[in-house]
């Protein structure tokens, strides 16, 4: 389990301090009990040279914008609240049909002619919204019945279906960005959730959410699958690393920050992180300079020298 | 008997010469097959059974690979022990046989067990035995590169996959049909697999699993044979082709059909050529290759079978498509033809150095060289012989052999041939007649058979304790004793037949009877010593008596090492890296490694392995690295001057700028035999058993600390047992009933998503290549995207892995390692400067003291040192009794205990003088140095039989004592200084030699030259005084015994 049980010995200090924050008077005791208990983990001078030749990078760690997502599956649907079925006010003989699934139309247009049974008088069915026909059972010479003749749909919108399992259903919120993305196509549009389901599905154990859309370019066709990444939160963080700084020694994350001594181990508490960027909740200040990229080499030295001198 | 030989010899020289020129041409003929190495092979017998378990951890490994495979070795015939070790992956079982069974049996043996063992193994393990290799095996060793301005046919340029192609299905299996040859093997570069990579959206929207997937592949890729049908008498075969032929093929298999439009591979997955997960990376410089080793069969001859490939390679090398080419890194043939070189210059200054010697004493042209003679001969003998007796010449082998002992029977009988018949012909004032001649001959060698035949036998006798070393110390020293008991007895027929024989045709001119200016000179100087030391003999012998015991006293504050270790010429830096390093960020951080080593200008070229090769005979861990710092001849160098220990010095500043790794030093053979001797590589290697894992790595470290802080100490490790970082995916039952999963198909999508599943094979002409569904690199290595791997639903639709699992990262076991079905863990330690015996007993009573154990944990002790120490024991129980064996030998020869205490009484006092000799030198005491004190002893002996001898002789002629042993010591002053300058100066060349592998022979020949020198002194000197003082009050009254042997004619 633990790597080095005499690391872990030595580390217990700040990872109680790391993790626990239950000492209020703890805010910087760590680089002192550190130095005291083990000067090899956290003193590797390391020059200019030697940086360059194992291609550690440096940051500074500051504030930066935090992006938290979580990525979905899910579905292209059309818009259902600009659906119309289009049916025969009378019923009657149809009597032309002017438009064929695929069409466009504007509000107004007309669809097709009817004569009323009743009236025997012809009246035309019109398109009650801008949109696509993308149903019709009317051909002429039938009689309309109670069937819609047209189903036309404003596709200007679509929705997109998300299944949340009950572990993401909390995070999700209306009005949350979405940025949807079509895999095999490879276009991308963003939406903004619109709504989320109040009653799950009992048997595939999932709720759903929905983003709308704006299809104005006719790309999304419903039915079609599609990911999504929502943004559960973004926000300003005053103190962040870059993720891949972070490395576990003895199982607690450290970073390994520049003094002026060299490079120490410093655990850290972390709080969020988008997967580019982390914010640290404690261990770190504002300005100080870390090993951004390649700091295993750090945690590598760092260890060899624990080993080396225990 | 002898005298009937000696006249034989004598009457019928002819045939004496004959026969010689015919034995001498017989080993002319054998040495064109004797096996040629640089060291002896000390690998025990083994046999190595390696186990791939794909993706397995560490402890899946241990618990349903290696255990069964331990169990199923019980009870094997004729099985010492066995151990094993369970990483990612690979489960290595080696079973140590008893020496002496036959490898090809106990593989045999082996065989049989797996064959049952291979049922209770879960599916998809493969079981295969390691090469019949040794330790000395890895002969040879190439790279497979191409010029940057290379292209493939395509018009690409080659990379590290096609190099890797060419290596698999053009190179190796050309070069395993070299003779000699057991296994050809590669790490790195990147075996070329097709990956079909599907992207888990497009699966969802079609309602597909990776397992329709591979399904698909299975079944769309196969050739079937159907038979034949006869028409018209005729028979047409039937065959049904389907064989998938390339990445465009696997894009058009059909996965399944939606509503009556079939959904092909691309419309879920991308298809390309891609890397598998490789578990083995090399690099050259600064760049990555395909590094490639040719192992020998046992048993052959390293020499021949690695010049064979070296021919092989470079057949094969223009048939390679132009600008890609296998160039050797590593051939053996350098080392042994460095080292032979050095055995050989050795043995023929040593030659040169004998030569001048007699010419100067002798003073006969004649005689000198047929004296000389006997060297030859008797090396072209012991060619056949070890041919006969299958010893391999090496460094070890011929490592003892002076040709200054050789010649010492030869030159004993020559002296007094001369001495004679000068006498003889001053006697008679004239010529001899021949039957005269012959007659002198006869009597001359007669009188002096004994004393050359005692010191034969004696150096014999002293050999023959090293005879009954077994193990390691016995495969490096019993062929060193047996060669040199082998030339001896050699000698010794030739100076009974061929001596005689050639003396006698030969010697037929005048003859000087004078001493030479040498001699005369030694006689003047030595009269007055002699009064002297006669004199005041109870000082001598009092003064003797403390060097003795000063001397012995020194022994025991000098140094111990097991053998002095072999200069390679070549160094190997072995890299360590903590454990659960990457593959990649390993080899990134060898790069910066080798670019910083490649500023060395006495660098040749550098190049490593990381990680373990394709044979898993080495099973390294990604963290270790074995790095090949390979040397440019010294006269290269900015200053050829400059010495290893300097340039050591230089690389390990270097070393010390590159963060991130513990590193030590040692050589490819020293390396290599270390590992198959203990398992380990290092000098010392603390065992610690025990069953809990936590425990023993706790323990370890401990160890680990308080050997460190034992003086010395250097390199100290412990086994990395733990600390590889693993990511548990821990299903959750009650999710996966709520969803209708079943747990096999949880873990089939995980291994297959992360891992690959292999779904069938392509064929490119002989080569094969798998095809591999997994995902996408960009999801496989990301945990986050792993948490959201969708799992199919069986009643359609699907659940991300994070609602039926839980995923932990945290660091597990890294590698379990066993022994004779025991859980164990090495802490291992080199001694560095400090003597190695003083160290090892050091860490024992530091770790007695200090390490509490729990109850059922023990610690055993291995590594290099456990060979000094078994041959220490063992040589101490030995040496005793073979001087016990040379007292009743020279008892039985002077039939007096008064006289063969004399004579042995040279034995200690010649030790003083390689005592001293090793401690001016700074040379620790070795089973090497040991042996040359066993040579020692036979050459005291040797001296002292020839003075005590020649007393006697003159006290049965009546003379007073003072005057018998005045002039039978001023008599024997020429032989007594022949045979230890002879046999001294044989010597100088090996003592003083600085090539390659001179070092494994310095300590021998530094103790022999300095005891000779001393013995000599102490012959002369003191022997005489302590005669006297033995003999002196009795001589009134006790008649001397009578030899008659010993009667002169």
């Amino acid at each position: 389990m633990k790597p080095i049980s005499l690391i872990l010995i030595t580390l217990l200090p700040f990872a109680v301090v790391g993790c626990g924050g239950a000492k209020p008077e703890a805010s910087q005791p760590a680089p002192a009990a550190a130095a005291e208990l083990a000067p090899a983990a956290n003193h590797i001078a390391l020059s200019p040279a030697q940086l360059k030749a194992a291609d550690i990078e440096l940051a500074t760690a500051g504030p930066a914008n935090l992006r938290e997502t979580l990525p979905l599956y899910g579905a292209i649907a059309a818009n259902a609240e600009r659906m119309r079925e289009v049916t025969a006010r009378y019923p009657g003989a149809i009597q032309s049909v002017t438009r064929k699934i695929g069409d466009a139309v504007v509000e107004g247009d007309t669809l097709a002619t009817v004569e009323s049974n009743e009236s025997l008088q012809s009246y035309a069915v019109k398109a009650p919204l801008a949109g696509v026909i993308t149903a019709r059972t009317a051909n002429v010479g039938q009689q309309t019945g109670d069937k819609p003749l047209f189903v036309v749909a404003d596709l200007s919108t679509v929705w997109v279906e998300l299944s949340l399992f009950p572990r993401d259903a909390v995070k999700v919120r209306v009005g949350q960005n979405a940025r949807v993305k079509s895999p095999d196509v490879g276009f991308a549009a963003d939406g903004r959730v619109t709504y989320v389901a109040p009653f799950g599905s009992s048997t595939s154990q999932t709720l759903t959410a929905r983003v709308q859309l704006d299809n104005s370019q006719r790309r999304w066709a419903p039915g079609l699958y599609v990911t999504a990444e929502l943004t559960l939160a973004e926000r300003k963080v005053p103190l962040t690393i870059r993720k891949t700084a972070i490395q576990m020694l003895a199982d607690s994350p450290v970073v390994f920050v520049q003094g002026a001594s060299g490079f120490e181990a410093r655990p850290v508490k972390l709080g969020r992180s988008d997967g580019e960027v982390t914010e640290v909740l404690d261990g770190l200040k504002a300005g100080e300079t870390y090993a951004a990229a390649n700091s295993y080499v750090l945690k590598a030295e760092a260890l060899k020298s624990e080993a080396a001198e225990d | 008997m002898i005298d009937s030989l000696l006249r034989f010899s004598i009457n019928r020289r002819w045939i004496v010469l004959f026969l010689a020129a015919a034995l001498g041409a017989l080993g002319i003929w054998n040495y064109q097959r004797l096996p040629i190495d640089a060291v002896p092979d000390i690998t025990n017998v083994q046999v190595q059974i390696n186990a791939r378990a794909p993706g397995y951890t560490p402890l899946e490994t241990e618990s349903r690979v290696t255990f069964p495979i331990e169990a199923g070795m019980g009870g094997i015939p004729g099985l010492h022990s066995f151990r094993s070790i369970s990483k990612y992956g690979l489960a290595q079982v080696t079973a140590v046989f008893e020496d002496g069974t036959d490898l090809y049996f106990a593989r045999q043996l082996v065989n049989e067990r797996l064959q049952g063992v291979r049922e209770q193994l879960p599916a998809g393990i493969e079981l295969e035995m390691g090469p019949a290799a040794t330790g000395l095996g890895e002969i040879f060793m190439y790279v497979v590169e191409a010029k940057p301005d290379a292209r493939k046919p395509d018009g690409t340029a080659y990379d590290a996959m096609d190099l890797r192609t060419i290596q698999d299905w053009t190179i190796r299996p050309q070069l395993r049909q070299v003779p000699g040859v057991s296994e050809v093997d590669g790490i790195g570069g990147y075996t070329r697999q097709f990956h079909v990579l599907p992207d888990p959206s497009r699966m969802l929207s079609f309602g597909l699993t990776l397992d329709d997937i591979e399904e698909a592949l299975r079944t769309s890729n196969g050739n079937v044979g159907a038979g034949y049908i006869e028409t018209n008498g005729e028979q047409n075969l039937v065959r049904v082709p389907g064989q998938l032929a390339g990445v465009e093929d696997l894009r058009n298999v059909v996965v399944a059909s939606r509503d009556g439009i079939p959904v092909r591979i691309s419309d879920v997955a991308d298809v390309a050529t891609g890397r598998p997960l490789r578990t083995g990376a090399a690099q050259l410089g600064s760049d990555q290759t395909v590094l490639c080793t040719a192992f020998m069969r046992v048993g052959e001859n390293s020499r021949t079978v690695s010049l064979a490939v070296s021919a092989k390679l470079a057949e094969i090398n223009k048939r390679l498509p132009p600008g890609v080419q296998a160039s050797p890194v590593y051939n053996r043939t350098d080392l042994v033809n460095k080292t032979i070189a050095t055995v050989q210059k050795n043995l023929l200054e040593g030659a040169i150095l004998v030569l001048a010697v007699l010419l100067l004493m002798l003073g006969n042209v004649r005689a000198a060289l047929l004296t000389a003679m006997v060297i030859p001969l008797s090396m072209l003998m012991l060619m056949t012989s070890m041919v006969q007796t299958r010893v391999s010449a090496n460094l070890m082998s011929l490592g003892a052999l002076d040709f200054g002992l050789i010649v010492d029977g030869a030159v004993i009988i020559v002296e007094n041939c001369i001495r004679r018949l000068a006498e003889r012909q001053h006697h008679l004032g004239r010529l001899l007649s021949i039957e005269e001649r012959f007659h002198e001959v006869y009597a001359a060698t007669r009188e002096v058979f004994t004393p050359s035949l005692i010191s034969v036998l004696v150096v014999i006798l002293v050999n023959l304790p090293l005879l009954a070393l077994t193990g390691v110390e016995g495969k490096m020293f019993r062929p060193m004793a047996l060669t040199v008991i082998l030339a001896l007895v050699a000698a010794l027929v030739l100076s009974l037949t061929f001596v005689p024989a050639a003396t006698a045709l030969l010697l037929s001119g005048r003859i000087e009877e004078k001493d030479n200016l040498l001699v005369r000179w030694a006689k003047r100087a030595y009269a007055p010593l002699l009064g002297f030391a006669i004199r005041f003999r109870l000082a001598v012998a009092a003064a003797a008596l403390v060097l003795v015991l000063a001397c012995g006293w020194l022994t025991t504050r000098m140094g111990t090492e097991f053998i002095p270790q072999l200069d390679e010429g070549d160094i190997v830096i072995l890299v360590n890296r903590i454990p659960g390093i990457g593959l990649e960020q390993a080899v990134a951080m060898q790069k910066g490694l080798q670019t910083a080593l490649m500023k060395h200008p006495e660098l040749q070229r550098v190049f490593s392995r990381t990680g373990t090769n394709d044979a898993a005979t080495d099973p390294m861990s990604p963290g270790e690295t074995d790095t090949f710092f390979m040397l440019k001849p010294h006269k290269e160098w900015p200053d050829p001057k400059k010495d290893k220990a300097t340039l050591l010095a230089e690389i390990d500043a270097t070393l010390a700028t590159v963060p991130g790794m513990l590193y030590e030093f040692s050589q490819p053979i020293e390396m290599r035999f270390n590992e198959l001797i203990a398992g380990v590589r290092a000098a010392l290697a603390v065992k610690i058993y025990g069953d809990d894992f936590d425990e023993l790595a706790r323990l370890s470290q401990r160890a680990a600390s308080i050997i460190a802080a034992v003086p010395g100490a250097e390199g100290v490790k412990a086994e990395a047992i733990s600390g590889l970082p693993t990511l548990t995916i821990l299903p959750r039952r009650e999710a996966l009933a709520r969803f209708g999963l079943k747990l096999a198909t949880v873990q089939q999508t995980i291994a297959t998503a992360v891992g690959g599943t292999e779904a069938g094979q392509i064929f490119e002409g002989d080569a094969r290549f798998d095809v591999v569904v997994r995902l996408p690199e960009h999801l496989r290595t990301d945990t986050a995207a792993l948490e959201r791997l969708p799992v199919a639903l069986p009643g359609g639709g699907y659940v991300p892995l994070s609602e039926l699992a839980q995923i932990q990262l945290a660091s597990g076991a890294n590698q379990i390692s066993r022994e004779n079905g025991k859980r164990r863990v090495v802490v291992t330690a080199n001694a560095g400067e400090r003597d190695l015996g003083g160290f090892v007993s050091d860490v024992r009573g530091k770790l007695e003291g200090d390490l509490a154990l729990p109850p059922g944990y023990y610690i055993e002790y291995g590594g290099t040192f456990e060979q000094l120490q078994s041959a220490a024991q063992r040589l101490t129980m030995l040496v005793p009794i073979t001087l016990l064996m040379i007292f009743a030998l020279l008892l039985m020869t002077f039939g007096s205990v008064r006289d063969a205490a004399l004579v042995f009484s040279g034995v200690p006092l010649a030790l003083t003088g390689g005592v001293l000799a090793l401690l001016i030198r700074g040379i620790p005491l070795s089973i090497t140095a040991g042996v040359g004190f066993i040579t020692l002893s036979g050459v005291a002996v040797l001296t002292g039989v020839v003075m005590v001898s020649a007393i006697r002789s003159r006290l049965e002629a009546g003379e007073g004592i003072d005057a018998a042993i005045r002039e039978g010591a001023m008599l024997r002053l020429r032989p007594i200084l022949m045979v230890a300058l002879v046999a001294a100066l044989g010597f100088l060349p090996m003592a003083l030699n600085t090539g390659t592998g001179a070092e494994v022979q310095r300590p021998l020949a530094t103790v022999v030259i300095g005891g000779i020198i001393s013995a000599t002194l102490l012959t002369l000197l003191v022997l005489p005084g302590l005669y006297r003082m033995a003999w002196r009050p009795m001589l009134d009254t006790t008649v001397l015994p009578v030899d008659a042997q010993d009667v002169p004619q």
